[in-house]
């Protein structure tokens, strides 16, 4: 008898073998994501779904949670997308991911349809990720013989909703369900949910845990393509700018994705296979090689923050001093020592 | 006995709020009057994407039977006055897929008014509006679009403004007397009553004929019924593309045809492609995938798919490659591409001329107090 | 419960050895279905009674029975969106639950309906909380009567098992292309075991189709895109498309049923079962295993001289309504108990009789219908119970009781 492994216990079926692209230059030029979404004016999540669907190829399906990605992005008789898509309910990214994986496995094993790797990815915003969905993700995530990716992209509030206040929005900001008032200035007070960090401490036997952001895109889709590649369950949380919900001219969706970044506010690291590293700016601020920026530069350029005072600038400051100074593993796992 | 209607038609989230002082203060006005009103946006534009094309409308009646008829609608279609709170909105709205593009005077009455905030002359205007079967005014505030976000209002008296102006266009609406009094009991603001009266007293109306305007055919498309739409909630998938049509290489992505988006844009890139080093990040970070990439390696905004984000612009590393200018300054969504291989220097300057006045255009929040600085700048 | 034999495969016999016989509980009996259908993906989550098949399905997955991948989920809400999606990429799929566990998943169960997606489930009929008792009520499934789910109510594990075969059919058609749930009374079907016909899988080959979802298959070589949001400009056409599907559904259970009888020897009728009713002068009406008790009553009351008979309606979805004007319009009256209840509901009945009193309704000379109450939470329903029941609705049919109300049978005042 062959002894039990992570990888005994995984799937039968082949990944598709994506190697990284080493700079912006030997990024494909075929789009699987294009033209016919209604998303704001430098929509990061959009972006974000364009960038996924180039590292993903041609062979993958693609299952979308209710939410932005659905209500905007993917508008009857005017789809965006060039590979197989399909919605799935708020709550059932986990579910529609490990769905797909099964069945492509057993009909697969049956002989009831081709052998091949297929790339199986669900996304989810924070709503339908961090919030509601967040049950069924750790069950697919358990599911070890099943080669899926859910890709959560966070644009920190129920954008697509309204604009109201999710697990995964940040401190203080303004939504339509947290309006600053004349009595209570902060009306959410909770901390966003440290979500990437928890799935992978949750479920070590997953290959692949990791934080992106759409500002640095060739990253974003080469660790799509490493999650995609190593197999079995994998999850990425992407923070995408939201001119919308946050608040601020659409040109700078970028610099901001960037700022959230420099201010050690968004942490940028992998798991694989249990190893920790922690990536670009991110690494260089645990190094000590680059000091982190005052979250004020971040927090005072968007509008959902524009009713802060310095008490308030001071919290968010002295909260993220403690992700990089306190914390155990600094900018990903709590527990001061 | 009497009812009249004004839409209000203005860019997602940018101007919501704008939208909303506008339409609320139509109906404070009317109660004045002793009349009886609603307001209300168009639903299936609610949850806004921000610069898409949304309607906000108020209609106002001298009794609550004439109202009735408005009280279960999303877009009432015969309208006395077309307020258009951004004018490169003249060249007609695409909210949604298989609307195709609305005229901006398509839902406007017989004899209505087109009413514009725009610094752009009359002439010039009714150049980029469709025509129209019937006649109509057009009508002018002048000001630049009114842009801010949804968290912070950016008041510059856009709102007021285009109040006062109503009262002059369409008094049978609403008298410039009770919009004064509406204004001053909704601000408590003596400043906003003034900008109103002088809207009021500034504006002024060209009359428009029937057929004159741009006599570009508007796409539209064919909704099928339940017999020919596909089961399961199907749809087809669009196919990838590939070369530039008639020539080798390059790259152009398919592109659905039933959602163009451009009319959301306010701005649109121009593009140096003499000091373009092909860095290819305009194109990578483009959220709308609307770059082609040239059988020569250049990259270029493709105008039927850019929403005018100026993500480009901003991460372009070259100075003055890709640069942002006011969407009134094209007539049309020509390739700039094919304009600068033809002729070069022709290209040259025809960019020259377009980038030389920098836009005045602002979107929404940059950071804290930025408003009030650009308010002080416009009153200066 | 006895959980199958490791040997199964050779009790069975193999090929063309025909039908074998098996002392198994309806739960057990569906179970045999999941392996003779092939089923590819099958989700559980833990409920009485309807777990009791997934028991099975489990042990005969262990042993090599069959070969599918079986996924126990976290949730109810989770175990229906996981064979949807299943579903939607050709997989043939199997599902369950009971009660509140149904209706945990009810957002999942309105999007299979709405996306046109097959699927056969299993309703272990179980009260609602609270209080939580496990016996049988059919609030349950009749919950989603409206959402497109085909639905039917079988009286004994052979049927139940026989169902579930043409349920796959009917289902998995591309004219329907509809999930289907199967109830089973808690206890009486999914606790019990009878004597049931266990068919070869070459019968059942020669029966059931592979599932084939066409060009509606969620893969790369068919990129579309499934359930893109509509507003009020589609959805009117999407619903009606849906109807046209429920219509549909009538002919191909006819069809089903058709083949089914000629390939297996039985005389099903497809959405009705008759008992007694030639020369009946006033009729019964019920889903499941009442059908017991009321059938020993009525053959009581035939030797008392009372003519009466017994209509069991199988399927509740698509509603049988020509068969029922057709069973009942000659009737004196009709009795009609429910197993469920419609609080508020037009003379407060349940569910079953409001559906009969209306398709009788545009009759010439439409009966008599009066409506009872009976056996909530699993309580008993006893001969003696529907010779009362009976006897009230002869006395409706002679005007000497109020056929404007519901009487509840059984219950202590």
């Amino acid at each position: 008898m062959p002894e039990t492994t992570v990888e005994s216990l995984g799937s039968f079926l082949e990944t598709q073998v994506l190697d990284p692209w080493k700079g912006p230059k030997k990024v494909i030029p075929e789009e699987y994501y294009t033209s016919g979404h209604r998303t704001c004016q430098g929509c990061e999540s959009a972006q974000l779904m364009r960038l996924m669907a180039k590292a993903g190829g041609p062979r993958s399906i693609i299952l979308g949670a209710t939410g932005c990605m659905y209500v905007a992005n993917t508008t009857y008789y005017s789809t965006p997308w060039v590979v197989p898509w399909m919605h799935t309910q708020l709550g059932s990214t986990g579910s529609a991911a490990t769905g797909t994986a099964a069945a492509l496995t057993a009909m697969m094993r049956k002989g009831k349809m081709t052998k091949e790797p297929i790339n199986v990815i669900a996304v989810c915003g924070d709503g339908g990720g961090v919030d509601m969905g967040l049950s069924a993700i750790s069950a697919a995530l358990q599911h070890l013989h099943y080669n899926l990716l859910i890709l959560c992209y966070d644009n920190e509030s129920y954008a697509n909703t309204d604009i109201q206040v999710s697990g995964s929005s940040p401190y203080g900001a303004n939504t339509t369900f947290t309006p600053p008032g004349k009595v209570h200035r902060i009306m959410h007070k909770r901390w966003k949910k440290n979500t990437a960090a928890m799935l992978a401490a949750g479920h070590p036997d997953v290959k692949y845990v990791g934080t992106v952001c759409t500002s640095y895109p060739v990253d974003a889709m080469n660790m799509v393509r490493k999650a995609l590649s190593i197999g079995g369950p994998t999850f990425i949380h992407s923070l995408d700018p939201c001119p919308k919900g946050w608040d601020y001219d659409p040109k700078y969706s970028h610099e901001l994705g960037e700022l959230a970044v420099e201010t050690g506010m968004w942490p940028l690291y992998e798991i694989e296979r249990g190893k920790l590293k922690m990536l670009g700016r991110s690494q260089r601020i645990v190094n000590g090689q680059f000091k982190r920026k005052p979250v004020r530069e971040y927090l005072m350029r968007q509008g959902r923050f524009a009713h802060f005072i310095d008490e308030d600038y001071d919290y968010v400051q002295k909260k993220t001093d403690e992700m990089w100074e306190k914390w155990l593993i600094p900018g990903v796992i709590p527990f001061f020592e | 006995m009497s009812t009249g209607s004004v839409e209000v038609v203005y860019r997602g989230i940018f101007q919501k709020t704008l939208a909303k002082n506008i339409c609320r203060g139509i109906v404070f006005a009317a109660i004045k009057e002793g009349k009886i009103g609603i307001a209300f946006g168009r639903y299936s534009d609610s949850p806004e994407r921000n610069g898409i094309p949304a309607k906000q409308f108020a209609v106002v009646s001298d009794t609550e039977e004439e109202l009735q008829e408005y009280l279960s609608r999303y877009e009432p279609d015969n309208n006395d006055v077309t307020m258009v709170a951004d004018d490169t909105l003249c060249k007609g709205v695409e909210s949604w897929a298989w609307y195709g593009l609305q005229p901006i005077n398509k839902l406007l009455a017989k004899d209505g008014t087109l009413l514009v905030t725009s610094t752009q002359s009359a002439n010039k205007l009714i150049k980029t509006i469709h025509r129209k079967g019937s006649p109509y005014d057009l009508a002018t505030i002048k000001a630049q679009a009114s842009f801010s976000g949804l968290w912070v209002y950016k008041d510059d008296h856009t709102d007021v403004r285009l109040l006062g102006a109503l009262a002059k266009v369409a008094p049978h609406i609403v008298s410039l007397d009770s919009v004064l009094e509406a204004i001053k009991d909704q601000w408590k603001d003596d400043k906003k009553v003034a900008s109103a009266k002088k809207a009021h007293d500034e504006t002024e109306s060209t009359s428009v004929g029937a057929e004159q305007g741009s006599d570009a055919e508007p796409f539209s498309f064919d909704m099928p019924g339940y017999t020919k739409m596909e089961e399961g909630l199907v749809i087809r998938g669009i196919a990838a593309k590939g070369d530039i049509p008639g020539r080798d290489g390059g790259f152009v992505p398919g592109r659905n045809p039933t959602f163009k988006k451009y009319s959301t844009r306010t701005m649109r890139p121009v593009i140096n492609f003499s000091t373009c080093t092909k860095c290819t990040l305009c194109w990578l970070n483009c959220p709308d995938t609307c770059f082609d990439i040239t059988p020569d390696g250049f990259y270029e905004a493709n105008m039927e798919a850019c929403c005018g984000c100026g993500v480009c612009e901003a991460v372009c590393p070259v100075k003055e490659c890709v640069t942002m200018v006011n969407e009134e300054a094209f007539e049309d969504n020509d390739s700039q591409w094919e304009l600068w291989t033809k002729d070069k220097d022709g290209y040259s300057a025809w960019l020259a001329e377009k980038i030389a006045n920098p836009p005045a255009r602002s979107h929404g929040f940059h950071h804290i107090g930025q408003y009030a600085e650009e308010i002080a700048n416009e009153s200066s | 419960m006895n959980p199958p034999s490791t040997a199964l495969a050779e009790k069975i016999g193999g090929p063309g050895s025909g039908e074998t016989e098996e002392l198994i509980s309806g739960s057990e009996a569906i179970s045999h279905v999941c392996r003779l259908a092939d089923v590819d993906v099958i989700t559980a989550y833990p409920i009485r009674p309807y777990d009791t098949v997934m028991q099975y399905v489990s042990q005969m997955i262990a042993n090599g029975d069959f070969d599918c991948e079986y996924i126990v989920a976290e949730s109810e809400h989770s175990q229906f969106e996981i064979v949807k999606h299943a579903s939607a990429v050709g997989a043939r799929v199997f599902c369950g639950s009971s009660g509140v566990g149904w209706f945990y998943a009810f957002e999942a169960l309105a999007v299979t309906a709405g996306l046109r997606l097959p699927m056969v489930a299993m309703v272990g009929n179980r009260a609602l909380d609270d209080p939580g008792a496990f016996g049988v009520e059919h609030n349950d499934a009749l919950a989603v009567r409206d959402l497109g789910w085909m639905l039917n109510w079988v009286e004994t594990a052979q049927e139940a098992l026989d169902t579930a075969l043409i349920a796959y059919r009917v289902a998995e058609d591309p004219r329907v292309f509809l999930p289907c749930a199967i109830s089973c009374d808690g206890a009486f079907l999914t606790h019990s075991q009878a004597i049931v016909k266990v068919p070869s899988q070459e019968m059942v080959d020669s029966f059931l189709p592979p599932y084939d979802r066409g060009d509606k298959q969620l893969h790369p070589d068919n990129p579309i895109t499934i359930a893109p949001q509509a507003n009020e400009d589609w959805l009117m056409e999407m619903r009606r498309q849906n109807d046209q599907a429920a219509r549909r559904a009538r002919g191909v259970i006819i069809e089903a049923y058709e083949d089914f009888n000629a390939k297996f020897g039985r005389d099903y009728e497809p959405f009705l079962e008759r008992y007694m009713m030639d020369d009946a002068e006033v009729a019964l009406v019920g889903m499941g295993t009442m059908g017991m008790p009321v059938k020993v009553a009525v053959r009581k009351m035939r030797e008392q001289g009372k003519k009466v008979g017994f209509v069991r309606v199988r399927w509740f979805r698509p509603f049988p309504a020509v068969e029922l004007q057709e069973a009942l319009g000659g009737m004196q009256a009709v009795g009609v108990i429910d197993r469920d209840y419609s609080f508020g509901s037009s003379h407060h009945s349940g569910t079953l009789g409001t559906e009969v009193r209306s398709a009788l309704y545009p009759l010439e000379k439409s009966p008599k219908v009066v409506t009872f109450i009976a056996g909530l939470g699993g309580r008993e329903v006893t001969a003696d119970n529907v010779v009362e029941t009976t006897d009230m609705v002869f006395d409706a049919a002679e005007g000497k009781l109020n056929d404007q109300d519901t009487y509840w049978i059984g219950v202590r005042e």
